[in-house]
Formats: C-alpha cells, sequence, structure tokens
C-alpha cells in the first residue's frame, strides 16, 4: 500500500460538489424550459417553481464558481513546458504510448477545462441575471437569451467530458473529490510536478 | 329626421354639414358606409377635418358661421345652372306662388327684408303675403317666370351669393366650393338622391333656424324631399331627446307640437281659431286643420273625467305663457339671475356645465332658495354652491338631491331620431336609493296633491283634477307602483265612447268604448276620445281587442328592400318611415325612381277599407288620398303645410322669408361682408353698454379676441360628461378638457402639442390642453387670415375629483339665440388663446 | 383543427369610436390606467395589461390635405409565433383551434422573454409579472361568439370570421394586399391597407428576432446533439484507447 497524501482540502471538495450539483439542478431544469418537459413537474412541482429553483440555483452556482477561482484560477494561469508536452501528447489520451510530462497540481486539459468552464460559467451566470432582472428589456434580454444557451450548449458538452475524464478514464481520479486523499504513487504519475514541488519523496 | 337611420343606405350623395356623426353618432357611420360601398360620395362641410371627414369623398373646410353663405352658393348654382327637378319644384313645392309685390329681399335693402322696425326690431310680415285669387287659393305661375313667384324671387335673393362671395365670407377655397356644389345638385334628377344630415351645428347659431331652412331650400330644388336615400336628417344629440320635444318638452309647445296656449287666449275656441290653419284648397290636406280634435283629446288624457264639454274640457287649467313670453334656456336663467325664481328642478341635466355662458348660468342659481338636483351623480349643477371661485358661506341656496336610476334600471320607450319609438325593459332593479323618474313624479305629485287638497290654495284645479291612473292605488290614494304601460296607453289614447265614423253611410263603428285607439284619424274633438299625444296614437294599440305594444315590435321584414323594417317596433306618425313620401311619386303616383320607390299607386288593387279600387303599396303613404293627379280627390303632398307644397319661400319665420347670411353676434369680421346688416336683426341683444347684464358681454371684431371658437363632443364623453366622467374606461381614453388649433395658430403663439393653454372670451375663461394638429387650418375671410379653435364641452371642474379633468367650455360662450328658437349660439364666439 | 379564424381590420372603415377598447375592458375585466392628454386623442399611450387593444391614430399632410388614420392595434396572432417559439413554460402561450395565441396565466412563469420575442412588441405583464394581451377572447370565440371587439364595432372596421372567407372579402373591397396574409407564416390579425404598412405605423417585413430562430434552429438542437455527443465521444473513447493504466504510466516513467 502506497502513501496516501492530501490533493483536495475539505473546501474544495465540499465547493466543487456545491458547484456540481447546483450545476446539475441548472441542467436539469433548463432542458425542462428548452424542452417543455412537464415530466419534471414531479420533481419541481411546476414551471413557475422550477424557474424560482433554477434563478436562485444560478446564485449558489455563481457563488460557488466563484469560491472555485481560489482553488484553481492561480494554477490554471500557471503555463511551463509540461503544458507543450501536454498538447503535443493530448495528454496522453489518444495513444497509451504517448510520454505525457509530469503536470502540475492540475494538468493543462484541466487547465483549459477550468477556463472555459469558468467563461461559461460567468457568462451564463451573467446572462441568467440579465434574463431575470432585466426582463423587458428587449435588446438585452435577446443578447442574454442568445448567450445564455451558447454557453448552455457548451456546458451540455463540457460535463460528460468531466466526467468521463475524472471518474472513468482515470481510474483513482474520483477518490480527490470524495476523500481528497490518494496515493502518492498515482499522485506522481498524473501530477509530477507538483508532487515534486510538493517536496514528497 | 324627415327619413331615418337606415335609410342613409340608399343615398347617392350625402351631405354631412353642421354634425359630426363619426363622432357624436357613430352608429350612422354603418349607413353611411353603406351608401359608400355603393357608390354614394360623401361630403363633410366642416370648420375642421372631423373623423367623419376622414371617410369624405370631398372635404370642404369652412369657418363657422357661414352655413347661409355656402348654402346660398348651392341654391344659386342650382337655380344658373338648372339643376333643379322643375316638375317636382313647380308640382310640389311654392316656386310658383305669387307673392306680394311689395315684398323686397335682402338684397334690395341692404340685408333686411321688406317689413322691418328698427325700434321693435321685428318685421311686419304683410309684404310676405302670398297674392290670393277669388277663392282665397294662393295665385300660381307654372311656368315660374312671373317676377313675382316664389322662384324668381329665390333667384334674385341669392344672385349675390356668387362662388367669389361665399368664398370670401365662408373661407372655403373657390374650387372646393365648386365641386361640393356639382356633385350635390347632380341629386337634382329623378333617379338620384341626397340627404343632409345636421345636428347642433348647424342649430346652435343665431341663425340656426335658418341654416335649417337653406337647407330646405336646396332639397326641394333637387327633389330630394320624401324619397328613399333623401329628407332634412336631424342627428339627435340624445338617445331620447326626439321623444322629449314629441311630447312638449319645450316651453312653447304641449305634446305633439300642439302650440302652448297664451295668456289672451281665452278659451279653447279662441285657441282653436288661432292655431287652426285653414286652406281654401280643396287639395290640400292641412292635416293640422284637424287641431281642435288633439286638443281636446289631449285635455281628455291629462283631466280625464274632470275634463268635460261644459268646462271646456278643462282648457282654462292649462298653465298659459304671456304673450310674447319667452320661456326659452337663455331666458330662464336670464330671470333666475335677476331674482325671478324661487325654485328649480334641474331635472337629468346639467346647466352648471351644459348652459351656454355656464359662469352666468353658476351665477344665477346662487340667487335661488332652493334647488333640487334630480340625477345619477351629483353634478357641477348641484354643487355649484362650493364650485371655483365661489364661497360656499355666501351661498343661501338650499341643494336637493334626489338620485333618479339610469335608463338600463327601467322599463319604457325610447324615440330615436328615425322617430321610431322602441320599447326596452329594465336589466337590473335600481340601485340604492335611487328611483325611476315616474316614481320621483309620482311622489311629489301625490304629495303636492294632498297639500292642495288639505290646506287648498291657489289655483288647484290643475292638480287635483289631473288624471294619475297608473296603476293601483294604496289606502293613501297614491299609486303603489306607476305602471309605465297605463303612461304608454294614456299617451296612446282610449274610445271612451264608442266612436262611429259619421261620413259613412250608416255610419260606422271606427272603434269600441274603453279600447285604445287605432290611430289618431280616429280621435275626436267632442270628448269621446282621449289622446295624451296624438303623434303617438297607434303606438300601443288594440286589434280585435287584443292590446298590443306596437314599439315592442322586433320583427325583421324589409318587404321594399330599403330598410323601412316597418314591422320593427313604431314610429310616428302611423308607422311612417319616411316622411312626405307623397313627394316620392310623380303625380299620376308613379316612384320617381323605381329602384327606391317608397310607395306607388296600384290603380287597380281594391282598398280593403273602401272597396274601391286604387291603393298605395309600400311605406305607409302620407294619407289614403289618390295621387295628385286624381282630378276629384288627389291631394298635394306636404300635409303638414296649410298649401301642402313644400316652402322655398316661408313667411312663418320671424327673420325671414328666406335665409341671408349674417355674422354670428361674435365674429372677427368689422363688417358683414354681404351686407350692411351685421348679425341677424330680430335676435334678442341681451347687452349693450351700459345696459344688461355684465355676464351677457360680447366682443365681437376685438383685438383681444381674435380666435373663433367653437365647442362639440367627443365620441367617449355623454354630453357634460356626468355620466363618462364617472366611467374609468371612457376617461382613460378622454381624460382632459383640449382645445384644437391649427399649426399655424400654434407657431405664432409658441404653443406645441401637449402645453396648457388658456383659452379665454369676453366672458370667462377655462384652461385646456392643446392639441396642434393639420385638421385645422386657418381661413381665408373677407382677405385676411382668421384663424379657428374648437373645444369639448364634456368637462367640469368636480370630477375628476383632482380636478385634472379642466371646467367646461360653456364658460366661453355666449348669451346669444337664435332668432326663432333662441338656442343658444354656441358654436361660433371669439376667444384668445395663450399658453398657459 | 377547425377551419382557422381571424381578425380583419380595416382602418379604412374605422371610424376611430373606440367601442373596441371598451368593449375588450369591458369583457375581459380590466381596470383603466389614470391618463393625461398628451396633445392626441391617443389614449392610454401605449398597450398595458389591462389595455389589450387600442386605436393608434396617425395623422399627416398629404397634397390634398390631411390623412387621420385610426388603426387598432393588438396581439397579431402569428401563425408563427415568436412568443410561443420562445416560451419556456409548458402551456402558458398555446393555440387554441381557432388559431388564437391564448394564455394561462396559472402557467405562466413571468420571465418575458415572449416580449422580447414578439415582432410586435405586444405581450404585456400585470402586477403579478404575468403576461397580458388580446387572446382574440378566447373564451368567447370557443363558444361560438364573437370577440367583444368585433361585436361592438359598428362600421365593420373590425370584422371576425372564416379567414379565407376574410380575405376574400377584403380583395373583393379591392385590397390588393393583405397586411399578414403571408407574414409569419399568416397572422391571425389581418389588416387591409391601403397605402403602405408604415404609413399606418406597421412594419413593412414584421420577423420574429434572428437570434431567436437562430437560438429555435441551431442552439436548442444543438443543447441535446452536444449532450449526446459528448456521452458518445467518450464511449468511442473508452472502446479504442480505453482507460488509463496507473502501472503503465508509472512504466513509461
Amino acid at each position: 500500500m502506497s502513501k496516501m497524501i492530501r490533493k483536495a482540502n475539505a473546501f474544495e471538495i465540499l465547493n466543487h460538489w456545491v458547484l456540481a450539483v447546483s450545476c446539475f439542478v441548472l441542467v436539469i431544469s433548463g432542458f425542462g424550459f428548452l424542452f417543455h418537459l412537464e415530466e419534471l413537474n414531479s420533481v419541481f412541482g411546476s414551471f413557475s417553481r422550477m424557474k424560482a429553483i433554477h434563478n436562485w440555483t444560478g446564485l449558489v452556482f455563481v457563488a460557488s464558481l466563484f469560491l472555485s477561482m481560489f482553488d484553481y484560477l492561480p494554477v490554471s494561469l500557471r503555463y511551463g513546458a509540461e503544458d507543450i508536452g501536454w498538447i503535443k501528447t493530448a495528454g496522453g489520451y489518444l495513444s497509451k504510448r504517448a510520454v505525457v510530462p509530469p503536470q502540475d497540481r492540475i494538468n493543462t486539459g484541466q487547465k483549459f477545462y477550468y477556463l472555459a468552464l469558468l467563461a461559461a460559467g460567468y457568462a451564463i451566470s451573467a446572462s441568467g441575471f440579465t434574463l431575470w432582472f432585466m426582463a423587458g428589456n428587449r435588446e438585452a434580454v435577446l443578447i442574454a437569451h442568445l448567450v445564455h444557451n451558447i454557453c448552455f450548449d457548451m456546458v451540455v458538452i463540457m460535463i460528460p467530458v468531466h466526467i468521463y475524464l475524472a471518474a472513468i478514464v482515470n481510474p483513482g481520479a474520483l477518490r480527490i473529490m470524495i476523500t481528497g486523499m490518494v496515493p502518492l504513487e498515482w499522485a506522481r504519475s498524473h501530477y509530477g510536478k507538483w508532487v515534486k514541488e510538493m517536496g514528497y519523496k | 329626421m324627415t327619413n331615418n337611420w337606415i335609410d342613409i343606405k340608399n343615398a347617392d350623395v350625402i351631405l354631412v354639414m353642421g354634425a359630426n356623426p363619426a363622432e357624436n353618432h357613430p352608429i350612422s357611420m354603418r349607413w353611411i358606409m353603406k351608401a359608400r360601398e355603393n357608390g354614394a360620395k360623401l361630403i363633410v362641410v366642416d370648420p375642421r377635418f372631423t373623423k367623419t371627414a376622414t371617410k369624405a369623398d370631398i372635404y370642404a373646410p369652412m369657418r363657422s358661421g357661414a352655413d347661409i353663405a355656402f348654402l346660398g352658393g348651392m341654391i344659386k348654382y342650382i337655380i344658373d345652372h338648372k339643376r333643379y327637378f322643375r316638375e317636382y319644384v313647380v308640382n310640389y313645392t311654392n316656386a310658383s306662388f305669387l307673392v306680394n309685390p311689395d315684398f323686397r329681399d335682402a338684397g334690395q335693402l341692404a340685408g333686411l327684408f321688406s317689413g322691418y322696425d328698427t325700434k321693435t326690431r321685428k318685421y311686419d310680415k304683410k309684404t310676405w303675403a302670398f297674392q290670393m285669387d277669388e277663392n282665397g287659393v294662393p295665385k300660381k305661375d307654372n311656368t315660374l317666370q312671373n317676377p313675382d313667384c316664389v322662384f324668381q324671387l329665390l333667384r334674385k335673393h341669392y344672385a349675390r351669393y356668387t362662388p367669389e362671395m361665399v368664398s370670401e365670407i365662408t373661407g372655403t377655397p373657390k374650387e372646393k366650393l365648386i365641386e361640393v356644389y356639382e356633385t350635390y345638385a347632380s341629386t337634382g334628377r329623378p333617379d338620384r338622391s341626397g340627404t343632409e344630415l345636421y345636428a347642433m351645428g348647424w342649430t346652435q347659431h343665431t341663425v340656426g333656424t335658418q341654416n335649417i331652412r337653406a337647407m330646405c331650400i336646396v332639397q326641394l330644388l333637387l327633389g330630394n324631399m320624401g324619397i328613399a336615400g333623401g329628407g332634412i336628417n336631424a342627428l339627435r344629440g340624445e338617445s331620447n331627446v326626439q321623444g322629449s320635444t314629441d311630447h312638449g318638452l319645450l316651453f312653447h309647445i304641449l305634446t305633439g307640437y300642439l302650440p302652448a296656449p297664451t295668456a289672451s287666449v281665452v278659451d279653447l275656441k279662441a285657441y282653436n281659431e288661432k292655431n287652426t290653419p285653414k286652406t281654401k284648397d280643396p287639395k290640400s290636406v292641412n292635416w293640422w286643420g284637424n287641431r281642435p280634435k288633439y286638443i281636446v283629446s289631449y285635455l281628455k288624457a291629462i283631466y280625464g273625467k274632470h275634463a268635460t264639454k261644459d268646462n271646456d274640457f278643462g282648457y282654462a287649467w292649462l298653465p298659459k305663457l304671456d304673450e310674447g313670453m319667452n320661456c326659452s334656456w337663455l331666458m330662464l336663467f336670464d330671470q333666475m339671475l335677476k331674482g325671478k325664481f324661487e325654485g328649480f328642478f334641474a331635472w337629468g341635466q346639467n346647466p352648471a356645465c351644459s348652459g351656454s355662458n355656464a359662469g352666468k348660468v353658476r351665477k344665477a342659481m346662487a340667487r335661488l332658495k332652493w334647488m333640487v338636483n334630480v340625477n345619477l351623480f351629483d353634478n357641477e349643477t348641484g354643487s355649484f354652491w362650493k364650485g371655483p371661485g365661489i364661497n360656499p358661506a355666501d351661498i343661501k341656496t338650499e341643494v336637493f338631491m334626489l338620485p333618479a336610476c339610469s335608463s338600463v334600471e327601467k322599463e319604457g320607450s325610447l324615440t330615436n331620431s328615425s322617430r321610431l319609438a322602441q320599447w326596452r325593459y329594465a336589466a337590473i332593479e335600481p340601485i340604492g336609493e335611487s328611483l325611476p323618474d315616474s316614481e320621483i313624479m309620482n311622489e311629489l305629485y301625490f304629495r303636492v296633491k294632498r297639500l292642495y287638497q288639505k290646506k287648498g290654495g291657489k289655483f288647484s284645479a290643475p292638480i287635483v283634477n289631473l288624471a294619475w291612473d297608473y296603476g293601483e292605488k294604496g289606502p293613501d290614494g297614491k299609486i303603489r307602483k306607476i305602471n309605465i304601460h297605463e303612461v304608454a296607453k294614456e299617451i296612446n289614447g282610449y274610445y271612451l265612447e264608442d266612436v262611429y265614423d259619421k261620413k259613412a253611410t250608416p255610419p260606422k263603428l271606427l272603434g269600441k268604448k274603453g279600447e285604445l285607439c287605432a290611430t289618431f284619424v280616429h280621435l275626436q274633438d267632442d270628448g269621446s276620445t282621449s289622446c295624451g299625444n296624438w303623434i303617438y296614437s297607434q303606438s300601443y294599440t288594440q286589434k280585435e281587442g287584443k292590446i298590443i305594444n306596437m314599439m315592442a315590435r322586433r320583427k325583421k321584414t324589409d318587404p321594399t328592400g330599403l330598410g323601412l323594417f316597418p314591422e320593427w317596433a313604431w314610429c310616428w306618425p302611423v308607422n311612417r318611415r319616411i316622411l312626405y313620401n307623397r313627394a316620392s311619386v310623380d303625380p299620376q303616383g308613379r316612384p320617381w325612381d323605381t329602384k327606391r320607390a317608397v310607395i306607388k299607386w296600384n290603380a287597380t288593387k281594391l282598398d280593403k277599407n273602401t272597396q274601391k279600387p286604387g291603393v298605395w303599396e309600400g311605406d305607409v303613404p302620407d294619407g289614403p288620398a289618390p295621387p295628385l293627379a286624381d282630378e276629384k280627390a288627389g291631394k298635394y303632398p306636404f300635409i303638414m303645410r296649410a298649401d301642402g307644397m313644400g316652402a322655398l319661400f316661408g313667411p312663418g319665420l320671424s327673420d325671414g322669408p328666406f335665409p341671408e347670411h349674417y355674422e354670428a353676434l361674435e365674429s372677427p369680421l368689422r363688417a358683414n361682408v354681404l351686407s350692411k346688416q351685421r348679425v341677424n336683426p330680430v335676435i334678442k341683444i341681451f347687452y349693450e353698454k351700459g345696459k344688461g347684464a355684465e355676464e351677457d358681454v360680447f366682443a365681437s371684431s376685438d383685438a383681444r379676441f381674435p380666435y373663433i371658437g367653437t365647442t362639440y363632443r367627443v365620441t367617449e364623453h355623454w354630453q357634460t360628461g356626468v355620466m363618462t366622467r364617472h366611467a374609468p374606461w371612457q376617461l382613460e381614453m378622454q381624460p382632459q378638457q383640449f382645445v384644437e388649433m391649427s399649426e399655424e395658430l400654434a407657431k405664432q403663439k409658441g404653443i406645441r402639442s401637449g402645453d396648457k393653454v388658456t383659452v379665454s372670451s369676453a366672458r370667462g375663461k377655462v384652461w385646456a390642453v392643446a392639441i396642434v394638429t393639420e385638421r385645422f387650418k386657418p381661413f381665408k375671410v373677407a382677405g385676411s387670415t382668421v384663424h379657428e379653435v374648437g373645444l369639448p364641452w364634456c368637462f367640469g371642474w368636480q370630477y375628476p375629483e383632482d380636478g385634472s379633468g379642466g371646467d367646461s367650455s360653456n364658460l366661453l360662450t355666449p348669451t346669444a339665440g337664435d332668432a326663432n328658437t333662441m338656442i343658444p349660439e354656441t358654436k361660433a364666439f371669439m376667444v384668445n388663446v395663450e399658453k398657459a | 383543427m377547425a377551419q382557422k379564424k381571424s381578425l380583419l381590420i380595416s382602418p379604412e372603415a374605422c371610424i376611430g369610436c373606440r367601442a373596441c377598447q371598451t368593449a375588450c375592458k369591458e369583457w375581459n375585466q380590466l381596470s383603466a390606467a389614470k391618463t393625461k392628454n398628451a396633445g392626441t386623442f391617443e389614449n392610454p399611450p401605449d398597450l398595458n395589461s389591462s389595455a389589450f387593444n387600442k386605436i393608434h391614430y396617425v395623422e399627416f399632410p398629404v397634397e390634398s390635405g390631411v390623412r387621420w388614420l385610426f388603426v387598432s392595434q393588438r396581439c397579431m396572432h402569428c401563425d408563427d409565433a415568436g412568443c410561443m417559439k420562445i416560451c419556456p413554460a409548458q402551456g402558458a402561450l398555446y393555440r387554441t383551434a381557432e388559431g388564437a395565441v391564448a394564455y394561462n396565466k396559472r402557467k405562466c412563469i413571468g420571465c418575458r422573454l415572449c416580449a422580447s420575442a414578439c415582432p410586435f412588441n405586444v405581450p404585456r405583464f400585470d402586477a403579478n409579472g404575468k403576461i397580458a394581451k388580446c387572446h382574440m377572447c378566447s373564451d368567447r370565440i370557443s363558444a361560438g361568439l364573437q370577440p367583444a371587439c368585433a361585436k361592438v364595432c359598428t362600421t365593420g372596421g373590425i370584422r371576425y370570421g372564416d379567414r379565407d372567407d376574410l380575405i376574400a372579402q377584403a380583395r373583393k373591397a379591392g385590397y390588393a394586399r393583405i397586411y399578414g396574409e403571408a407574414d409569419l407564416s399568416g397572422l391571425g390579425t389581418l389588416y387591409a391597407f391601403r397605402d403602405a404598412p408604415r404609413l399606418y405605423g406597421m412594419n413593412e417585413k414584421p420577423a420574429i428576432p434572428e437570434t431567436v430562430i437562430f437560438w429555435n434552429n441551431v442552439l436548442k438542437p444543438l443543447s441535446y446533439l452536444g449532450l449526446g455527443g459528448a456521452v458518445a465521444l467518450a464511449l468511442f473513447h473508452y472502446v479504442t484507447v480505453g482507460p488509463k493504466k496507473h502501472e503503465e504510466v508509472d512504466k513509461g516513467e
């Protein structure tokens, strides 16, 4: 049994799940609105209730998104040679023989993903708030509606990718967001640069 | 209306002048549009481009108060261009009658007719009389060439009304005048019809009656009277104002247009002698020759068993006017201001806003001891004592409010402009303490009667002898609840005895004792019939014993295809839908226009009553007599006139046998362009410097008040708005007093649309919101530019409560009345407009 | 579906009496607003949650003098209705059997998106934020009656009936182009205009905003295509490449 190290703290884990759950609620209700899914009434009660939940969950979502920046933004903006290597090897996802350079606390793909999520998340929130609070302003609403839906499309593509990469294609990665603890060896193989910088032997 | 609302659809040309039906009679537009769909031309003559004008083929702007000039020009055009319907004019009008050779017209006497007395301001009409032959029948010249004949006098009188002259007076461009004249004169053919629609835009002038007379002349010249799609049609401004006039609401008439008696006419015999026109022409029906039957039947209706042959049927109990006494609107408030009244019933009206020179009216009311305001709502009249500029502490008048219920809360009949009496039912019970007018009158009558019975008093007979049998009586003798059907029946009249036609041999039974009269033809002057209003006889009748409320009929059959709908309700007289319809056929009884036959003579069909061949088919004719060409029994068509003829020459009016243009009392012109006589010479002048009340002051051609003002209504409000200002939906659409004016005037005065402005006259001022519009244009009158502005009169200070509505525009209008009717001149006066 | 019904508005027949405005309020039990005269007959100044229709007064000088037009404004009941397209709440806006665009306030979620998608700026919202607009008196027409406004119109300025009949009538009366005949797949409120629609205050070519069309045609399908595609891609990757093996990575190092 390898030595376990802490990859994520409690706050980070909690915030991740807040973000994930709110996002999930928003997406489900979003689909409900888009396709008039009356079946969801059994969950939300009514479209009016669903709208209220959607709106208030949006607030949770954006708060959570904001907090996530403390965890991920600095690292997502820090690039080195390992990132070029990651890109060159496509993160090792396309070939089992590809050699991916040791990665920082999160890998290049995760950095890009996070930045994209941040952008889409803020845009969808901002447009959502516009729809919520500026209803009646025809031009603003039309633009917001467009942005909200473009971002929605982005988000619904990104979510399965994230789940697949985190829970399926990288065995063991899910642990980070459950206990926060991962085996040192595992960490070294995925986040070599970070492990080294952290001084683990 | 001589015709009816629906009949407008039968017209080829519709002249709307002195009215704005799209605004004030919206439903009539349905028929105007129908006529237009069939190719009719709509002409609108108005100072302002109105809602009606939006649908017009020709719109001719004309400054307010110049109608006679406009129509005089049309008369001249018709004569000069020989557009008149000669056969009609010769046979059916007094065109051929010879007039006293001493008669002089206004062209010859500088705007006056012969016989004017400058001291009394009255005409001696001696020279206006017709020349009579040895049989006492007017002399005629059917060639219309005799210089003394009416036609030649007419031609001469209107020779001065050239298009140039008319244009200078009216401000209407000459080309527009010609276009209107040409179009309207096109109806002077047997196969074309023209109708005229007017309202207060014609009547409310010092020359109001003559405005209408001028159009009568046009219609007679063109053969447009009596025909489908023709006539002179007064658009009544209130759903039952026709009914109220019919039932003697005005001071000078009893019901059915029987003249009100005067003090010098001491008995029934004298009344009949004075008021029964006579003719010696066997071809003239002279229907008013029946007047003695109608007055006696009327007296029987109102005094019942107390009216006997021995007491002159109670004639002495009728209220009498002093000789020459005028109790018209303006005079009432004039006398009120002079303190001549103690009390006043303001019943269903709002004089504080509706009366011309409303400032004077409001002051006058303060001289009263008491006032009873009978209305749906409190109004500016009932609350005059707390009105603007009035200190309630100074007012001694005691005001009582009697809440009346609305028209939908009571059963009864309404008579509209078509003379159509329609029965309607109560939709709901009266709300709160409100009562139908009849119940209020019942209370009032009973209490007054009881006072007279208990305490006696001067001249109690008219009250205590009144027949008042309108329902079941309580132990105190009071009617518990008025049965309005009993009132309707009394109006229709009863046979009080078995009544026989004594001319027939053997005498034929016309009606059984106790039954309802079948028609006014059966009424008698011996007390054997009663009838509250002879023209309504047949409205609630009895056939083979069965009582029929004719006004409640609702059958939609239209046998003539003209929209007469003879079985829909009932119209006076005797359900005749088009008056003077005997003029719609030639002397042989053939319709002038077979496509629009109102009536036609069927010479072979047997008459059911007489069993002789020859009956009229179509509308109810003006009498069953055979056509005029029948040597023995033929009759003239205009049966209400003693001579049976349509009057081109009308010696009956006080201000001239022909209409002549005079300026309004307040006008922008220093002088009448047409003659030396500036205003109508016989109108009452209430104010002269140093004489008369200051309230009656006027300012003509006065630099302080340089613009013509006129008033009108809006669709959204009803009269002074007492009902509609309380209806939020209506108020939302028309919330505030406004004044419409031209871009040109607004620019001159620095006023923009939506600005608050002050409109003032010599008598008062109001604020209004400016509507600056292309629809008003300045007029070129007598060489100078004249502006006109217009205001609605539907607002008042009391409601809306925050005063945001403004006050009545009648605070501006003058104390001036028509020479014949005294209707106030609210349609042309002078104002100033300034930015507030 | 029954024969499609429509309203035919004919400004040439309209006399601006506004009985339609009052009748609408009476039938729908709508309140009045406190208004001011702003230098025009037009009032209330705009449609609102208690004014489902109104007469728009247009006045302009022409060579022969002036023209004064009265144009009844209200919901156009578009066949291709932007409001219905964008509305996120099932059943809030619905099409009646007669073809009217009606609404159910209880289902309206008050998001007001419909107002933005309407090419005619029609939807208004009541004090509770729920949609309020002309619904062609859906309760009356479903009972075989005419809408209140058409019922009280004395001159034929507003007519209600079978759409094809109304169009035929207008053609017969000489109107070459009937506004709304083809616009937005056919409006339920047709206009017989004698002149260019813009003179009557109408858009020459009414259209649903392009963003709404783009959203409807592209973004909306893309959302489930995107979701499905991403899942499919992951599945494909899992099958072809498969998950990473921890040991292999170690070896590679």
